[in-house]
């Protein structure tokens, strides 16, 4: 659970304030995949690196599996992979686990076994004699997964763990997450691809400007708005004039292909009063679909509203 | 990913071992003490500097065959200094680079996250510095009493103590770097540390000068210095008057209760610098 956290700095130089955090809240509950999405700057490095006890916040409250931040208790219960993760590339993938497990407390033979797993279970058995200076970015983000994952932890905290991966690599990251799921894991990711998140996310918090903008389940967050009314009709045998006079009358935008009109009304239009005018002038509704807004619409909303409060605030300074 | 592999962890329950686990503090220092010790190992720069304290040793044999009859004190002189100053430079070129490093490269992130301590980090960079040079400062150790074996001298009590006392410097020279380096850049660590080193080498200099000096600024600066100045002049001893008595590696040197009250010395000194280093690196921010 994240309370109201805030996070100020300072520019080296000018000494000029720069607010990363602006007061994010938000609750994961267990057992659920948690995406934090954002575009670039929004805030969603900081808060996950104040959660890891990187930064030390400026204002606010964290817990984590019911410790108070910081707390090592609960970086005992934590698997983090950090964003673009850097190791020591003169380790190989073995040393790396055996490192981390090691900073847990696991004992030698646990180590071992659990390295042997959690190497197999990313895909670098093969390359498990290589040094990570040799590894690629994706081979690299594996094996921050598997040094994520090696004290088996209650929660995973992933910083854009699909950057830099191909297709089929993402499609594996995002197994690999819902496979923590079901093992009861709860597993906390940011991203800035909305796909990403869409696709494994059980609740999405929207982060902009460092704010949280919205929170929910995607379905909460999309189902409910009706942005606008699509309806399709059939022209054909229709003068063109009559057709220009069906068009001029909605308030919305109108594409004709072939005998078909094609209108997109906006959602507080009168449907059924131009339903009506249209079917008196001779045109023949084969379609009436209302569209909800897609996560996507909801992103680009808020993140357009919050970059349009913060230039008014700048403006207002 | 391979899906081949068994669920849940293939059985496993680290959980079980976690908890501190038997090593706690320590094996945590430790493990972070053997991965430095294997990323200095890897540092061509020190290869380089061992090469360069064989050869002055080699150099000490040449030296001592134009000497008359002073091989052997040739010998132990030049190998003496090659471990002090070798030893000292090496010290604040790792302990400027290795912490710094870390932070730059972010590979701190993936490290600090876990449950471990930000001193027991610290102190873990610094025993894996401490390990590699002493193995430098053994390897150093070794050639020269090689070479003063070759001309037909032992290893005497008073070498080994020499040698002690050059590695309780070069630990403490190590340990002032890595304080530099917990908040400043290595350029500017790397001069206050080699200026700490300088200054601590002239100790005896510095506290002359304070009872001579016409001006009390001069003897209020002095006098600053010698306290926050680590005293590395009694680790180099060698031709200077210890107690009224003149000691010197190559006659009477001083007795082994000496180099147990230096060293103590030093490893406070150590225990400070490293308190004040965890302390400033655990208020750090690692964006």
């Amino acid at each position: 659970m994240v309370t109201d956290l805030t996070k100020t700095y300072r520019t080296p130089f000018r000494r000029r304030k720069v607010e990363a955090l602006r007061g994010v809240s938000f609750r994961v509950a267990r057992g659920e995949i948690f995406g934090f999405l954002g575009p670039n700057g929004a805030g969603k490095t900081t808060t996950i690196r104040t959660l890891m006890s990187l930064i030390k916040p400026t204002g606010g409250t964290a817990q984590i599996l019911g410790h108070v931040l910081p707390s090592r208790a609960a970086r005992m219960r934590v698997g983090f992979l950090p964003e673009q993760p850097y190791f020591y590339d003169y380790l190989t993938v073995p040393e790396l686990l055996d490192l981390a497990g090691r900073l847990f407390g696991i004992d030698r033979a646990t180590r071992k076994k659990r390295a042997d797993f959690l190497i197999d279970r990313v895909g670098l058995g093969r390359a498990r004699n290589q040094n990570l200076k040799k590894f690629s970015k994706g081979m690299m983000q594996r094996a921050g997964l598997a040094q994520a994952l090696m004290n088996d932890p209650d929660l995973v905290v992933l910083d854009e763990p699909m950057s830099g991966l191909d297709p089929i690599g993402r499609k594996e990251v995002r197994d690999l997450i819902t496979e923590l799921r079901d093992q009861g894991k709860t597993v906390f990711f940011s991203s800035h691809i909305l796909t990403d998140v869409e696709s494994v996310a059980d609740r999405v918090a929207i982060v902009a400007r460092g704010q949280i903008q919205t929170e929910g389940t995607p379905s909460e967050l999309v189902a409910t708005t009706t942005i606008s009314v699509d309806i399709t009709m059939r022209v054909a045998g229709l003068a063109d004039d009559k057709v220009a006079a069906l068009v001029a009358r909605g308030p919305g935008k109108s594409r004709r292909v072939a005998d078909e009109l094609h209108v997109v009304l906006p959602a507080d239009a009168d449907v059924d009063a131009w339903l009506a005018a249209a079917h008196a002038d001779g045109a023949k509704v084969v379609s009436v679909s209302p569209r909800h807004e897609s996560l996507e619409d909801l992103f680009l909303r808020h993140i357009g509203s919050a970059d349009s409060s913060a230039a008014a605030m700048e403006g207002r300074v | 990913m391979s899906n081949s592999a068994s669920k849940s962890s293939a059985g496993i329950s680290p959980s079980a071992a976690l908890g501190g686990g038997p090593l706690g503090s320590i094996g945590r220092v430790w493990a972070i003490a053997l991965n430095t010790f294997r990323e200095a190992a890897r540092i061509r720069v020190l290869y380089g500097v061992v090469i360069l304290v064989l050869m002055s040793n080699v150099l000490a044999l040449v030296l001592g065959e134009m000497s008359i009859y002073e091989e052997q004190r040739v010998s132990r002189d030049v190998g003496l200094a090659g471990i002090s100053i070798f030893g000292s430079l090496t010290a604040i070129f790792l302990g400027v680079f290795l912490l710094y490093g870390e932070v730059q490269r972010r590979t701190v992130h993936a490290i600090v996250s876990k449950p471990i301590q930000r001193w027991e980090f610290v102190v873990g960079k610094y025993v894996g510095m401490a390990l590699v040079l002493t193995v430098l400062v053994g390897l150093f150790g070794a050639a020269m009493a090689a070479m003063v074996t070759y001309q037909g001298g032992g290893v005497t009590s008073a070498l080994l103590k020499a040698v002690v006392l050059s590695w309780c410097e070069v630990l403490t020279v190590a340990a002032s770097a890595i304080f530099f380096s917990s908040f400043s850049s290595p350029f500017l660590s790397g001069i206050f540390a080699l200026a700490m080193f300088v200054i601590g080498r002239l100790t005896p200099d510095i506290a002359a000068a304070t009872e001579t000096a016409k001006s009390s600024w001069i003897r209020l600066v002095t006098k600053v210095t010698l306290e926050i100045v680590p005293d590395l002049h009694l680790y180099s001893v060698s031709g200077r008057n210890v107690d009224g008595d003149p000691v010197s590696v190559h006659g009477d040197f001083v007795s082994w209760g000496y180099v147990a009250t230096s060293a103590g010395h030093g490893f406070l000194w150590i225990v400070g610098l490293m308190a004040l280093a965890a302390l400033l690196f655990s208020r750090r921010d690692f964006a």
